[in-house]
């Protein structure tokens, strides 16, 4: 097996598939394997999509200086900004809007370019007959050069590229033989339509599960029931059940592919997991016999940590330091000495504390205690996680909007054992109300 | 699952619930005063006012919350603001002297939208502040403030088209504000004429329910309002414009399933739920689903002052600290300018059932009143009317029915899409369509084949529980407080 090659993409495909330890799964006399659409060089299944899209047209379209375009937020739109630039040329996409910020980044740093839609409009004018589609081709003829529109919801290149890859690749690693349950979520469908396709011919009696986000949720790269007949490539037939899964169930599914069996797929790789345990559950208990199911892990977790910070914090859990604002008691903040705007006045002429503002950059420039220096909150809270920041010779003064973080700092380096640290009173607009003088700084 | 009616229960709290319950009441004013009927509850505004306040005390901030006055004709309505702490945004002449006339102080009111010489000078002379769309606004002006002598004005240039950076995102080009190409001049005329306009701030208003456009827009007006003060004038606030939004529905679960059935009913795998197949945006193209559902979000989760709340905790995409700290700490206050929020609750249409008839099969419900009185449908919520029956002691029988009005005209109709209520109305009783009162009761009724349009009167109750009500217009804020 060579693993010397002339282009990265000659990486794409040839997955491997991944056998899930019974104990994990706990469903009787099954076997359930995981497709590593994951271990694509590009990180994710669209990556095989976007190139076998793309693959036909895409030096002529370089050579003619013609920008790749799709309307996608996510792992298409990763794979087609690299593929275009390894072509030498850019990629556009057009999105209703980016929810991973992390995507938004990584398109960002690879050259992509991103073009958002409006949000919908709060007053309805019922004149208006504008979709976002519309909008989307208009801006296309619009901009008078030329494109190569890659079409990932109607391109029956989409679906060939599993057609020809993932569903062949699956029969063969399983020696010829079709698995009983194929799972998979419904994104552009193209995937579950390709291999669907593949098995059908194998064994026409395989099981479909088609696997969409509830639809009062949001699970990255899956569609909600409604989306999915939105997708040219979506037809009803390929599945046998659609079912849904909730975010906190995708995130648990991927929790347990992470901690259990190391395999670091994202939300929609716990989404596939999940669905598919619970089908082969129930077919197991229906009538018992040997199954084998297969489900696909679409990308990897890196670039979704934000969204499952938000939505799982426990999974994040440090224990706060004791050097933490967090820790701060009502018993520590009535400890704490805050000075009214008149007091700070006359205790900077007596004592010459050292006058720190916690507001950010911007609005320090803009307005600021004269011979006040900026240490912005959240590298303020950084420097005082690693020891106390200031020298016990000098006082100092904290100030921030109104006065109520400067306190909790203020109690936390008391607690600490600063000597003499106060807190400036209803803050920067106390001091401003007070018509106390403020200083501007440069940007 | 699909048998079961597809109910849209509108979301009705305490006060409507109350009025609701009053069926002779109401029975007896559409007697009296005719079909359609609006009824506003001029109590509930304080409430919503103080919704908003709450958001700003939790923020730590402070500024003006104005009612956008364009959403409701009603005095009733108007005169309870002005017993709150509110302000109030005119947008036309006659709304700026009903304004000043239910007692709101000029310092309270912000004149706004396409304006004319006398709107101009009312504004002007009374000492309203004014939202500035154009340098030739500002020029016209501080004409008027020039030729008659008049004390400076407050002004807040409104901005639009703001720049981002990283992704592009597109917003819905606007008709009015100030782009960044042409603020300089303007910027450069307030700064010579700070002898007759006094720059207070600056304003953006933009139609969309999208955060990051408006965490966007909002971000630029304050690192503008740093410029303006670098060039020597003292701005203070930034005033975000409007649309917070209602939730008019009880249900979300409820709302996503009707919205599944109709995407079914579009694509034909199940009956039809709307006239004639239309499909509020929605249309079929060889199996798949094309177009935009074209209708307003109903039962949105976080409207009103929650959508506050959410916004205020929105990152600026610029300064990457959240909006409600970039305001605080840049010393900035925030003005508002909620109009249907503030009347969330405060209002409901009343219409006489005329007919209830069979035509091709279908239930079609007639009623006295057409779809410019209630106008639900045009501005793209769909939320099903309570019945009141005359017969209290009428057995309750579901049916699902059309809605049609008193228009001689094939599209009269109030929905074009199955309504389904829990009690089939019988000629005489009363469709009630609840919370009304922010754009959908007077926004867009006319007179229209001489049919009458509706009265609107004003309810109360009394702490002993007594329900009072008079004409819109003979409504004070004294109602209430009498015995």
């Amino acid at each position: 097996m060579p693993v010397r090659y002339d282009s990265v993409l000659d990486l794409i495909g040839d997955t491997p598939l991944v056998r899930i330890d019974p104990r994990v799964h706990g469903v009787a006399d099954t076997e359930l394997y995981a497709k590593l659409e994951m271990c694509n060089p590009f990180g994710s299944v669209k990556d095989r999509t976007a190139w076998n899209m793309a693959s036909p047209e895409i030096r002529s379209a370089a050579a003619r200086g013609h920008q790749v375009v799709e309307l996608s937020s996510g792992n298409t739109a990763k794979a087609l900004a690299i593929i275009a630039a390894v072509h030498g040329t850019t990629f556009k996409s057009v999105t209703n809007r980016m929810r991973i910020p992390e995507v938004r980044d990584m398109l960002l740093l690879l050259g992509a370019e991103i073009e958002e839609l409006p949000g919908q409009s709060e007053c309805l004018d019922p004149a208006e007959t504008e979709e976002p589609l519309a909008r989307f081709h208009r801006a296309l003829v619009e901009s008078g050069t030329g494109y190569l529109h890659t079409d990932q919801y109607f391109n029956p290149r989409n679906a060939q590229a599993h057609i020809d890859g993932t569903g062949e690749e699956i029969v063969r690693d399983l020696d010829g033989r079709c698995p009983d349950l194929f799972a998979a979520c419904v994104g552009t469908a193209g995937s579950s339509a390709g291999v669907a396709t593949v098995l059908r011919r194998v064994d026409p009696g395989v099981e479909v599960l088609g696997l969409v986000a509830d639809k009062s949720d949001f699970i990255p790269g899956i569609r909600t029931i409604d989306e999915v007949s939105e997708v040219g490539l979506f037809r009803p037939e390929t599945y046998h059940r659609i079912e849904s899964v909730t975010a906190a169930e995708a995130i648990d599914g991927m929790v347990t592919l992470i901690r259990r069996c190391g395999i670091l797929g994202g939300p929609t790789a716990g989404a596939a997991y999940v669905g598919a345990v619970r089908r082969l559950r129930a077919l197991a208990k229906r009538s018992p016999a040997r199954r084998t199911g297969v489900f696909i892990v679409c990308d990897r977790v890196e670039g979704y940590l934000g969204y499952i910070r938000q939505r799982r914090p426990d999974l994040f859990g440090r224990p706060p330091t004791a050097a933490s604002v967090e820790t701060v008691t009502t018993a520590d903040l009535a400890g704490a000495r805050t000075l009214d705007v008149g007091a700070a006045r006359s205790w900077i002429t007596a004592a010459g504390p050292l006058v720190v503002d916690l507001r950010g950059s911007f609005a320090f420039a803009a307005g600021h205690i004269p011979g006040s220096v900026n240490l912005p909150e959240e590298i303020f809270a950084d420097l005082v996680r690693g020891g106390m920041p200031f020298g016990s010779e000098r006082p100092v003064l904290l100030a921030c909007p109104v006065g109520e973080r400067s306190a909790r700092y203020s109690a936390l380096l008391t607690r600490l054992g600063h000597p003499d640290i106060r807190s400036l009173d209803g803050g920067i607009v106390a001091w401003r109300d007070a018509g106390a003088p403020l200083a501007r700084g440069s940007r | 699952m699909g048998c079961d009616p597809l109910y849209l229960d509108p979301r009705i709290n305490g006060p409507l619930r109350m009025v609701l319950d009053q069926s002779e009441l109401l029975a007896g004013l559409v007697d009296a005063l005719g079909s359609p009927l609006n009824v506003v509850l001029p109590d509930q505004v304080a409430a919503n006012v103080a919704a908003f306040r709450s958001v700003y005390a939790r923020h730590r901030l402070r500024g003006t919350i104005y009612f956008a006055n364009k959403a409701s004709r009603s005095s009733a309505l108007l005169r309870a603001l002005a017993a709150t702490e509110a302000g109030v945004d005119v947008a036309s002449l006659n709304e700026l002297r009903h304004a000043l006339g239910s007692g709101f102080a000029p310092t309270r009111v912000l004149a706004t939208g396409p304006k004319t010489e006398p709107f101009l000078w009312l504004a002007a002379r009374s000492g309203a502040s004014v939202h500035l769309d154009s340098l030739a606004e500002l020029r016209g002006l501080i004409g008027i403030v020039e030729d008659f002598g008049l004390p400076p004005v407050r002004v807040v240039p409104r901005l639009c088209g703001f720049e981002h950076t990283g992704a592009r995102v597109l917003t819905r080009p606007s008709r009015f504000g100030i782009e960044p190409a042409a603020l300089g001049p303007v910027v450069d005329l307030l700064v010579a004429r700070r002898d007759v306009v006094d720059c207070a701030g600056v304003g953006y208003h933009l139609d969309t329910s999208s955060l990051e456009e408006k965490a966007a827009a909002l971000e630029a007006c304050v690192v503008t309002l740093d410029d303006l003060r670098r060039g020597g004038l003292t701005p203070s606030t930034v005033d975000i414009g409007g649309g917070f939004g209602v939730t008019y529905l009880a249900d979300v679960a409820r709302w996503d399933r009707y919205t599944t059935a109709l995407t079914e009913a579009v694509l034909g795998t199940r009956p039809p739920l709307t006239w004639q197949g239309h499909g509020y945006g929605l249309r079929a193209e060889s199996g798949t689903i094309r177009g935009t559902l074209r209708l307003y979000p109903a039962a949105r989760t976080d409207a009103a002052h929650t959508y506050l709340d959410r916004l205020l905790a929105t990152p600026g995409p610029r300064l990457g600290r959240g909006l409600s700290t970039v305001l605080l700490e840049n010393l900035v206050d925030l003005d508002i300018e909620p109009g249907r929020a503030l009347l969330d609750q405060c209002g409901l249409t009343l219409a006489r059932v005329a007919e209830v008839g069979y035509r091709a099969g279908q239930c079609l419900i007639r009623v006295e009143a057409n779809r410019d009185d209630i106008s639900f449908e045009a501005g793209g919520v769909l939320v099903d009317p309570l019945v009141l029956p005359r017969d209290p002691a009428r057995e309750a029988r579901p049916c699902q029915a059309y809605l049609v009005g008193n228009l001689s005209l094939e599209h009269d109709f109030l929905t074009h899409r199955l309504v389904a209520l829990r009690h089939t109305p019988a000629c005489g009783d009363l469709l009630a369509f609840v919370n009304t009162a922010g754009y959908f009761s007077d926004f867009s009724a006319g007179h229209a084949l001489r049919q009458p349009v509706a009265t609107t009167v004003a309810v109360a109750v009394s702490g002993a529980g007594t329900w009072r009500w008079c004409h819109d217009e003979q409504y004070w804020p004294t109602l209430g407080a009498c015995p």
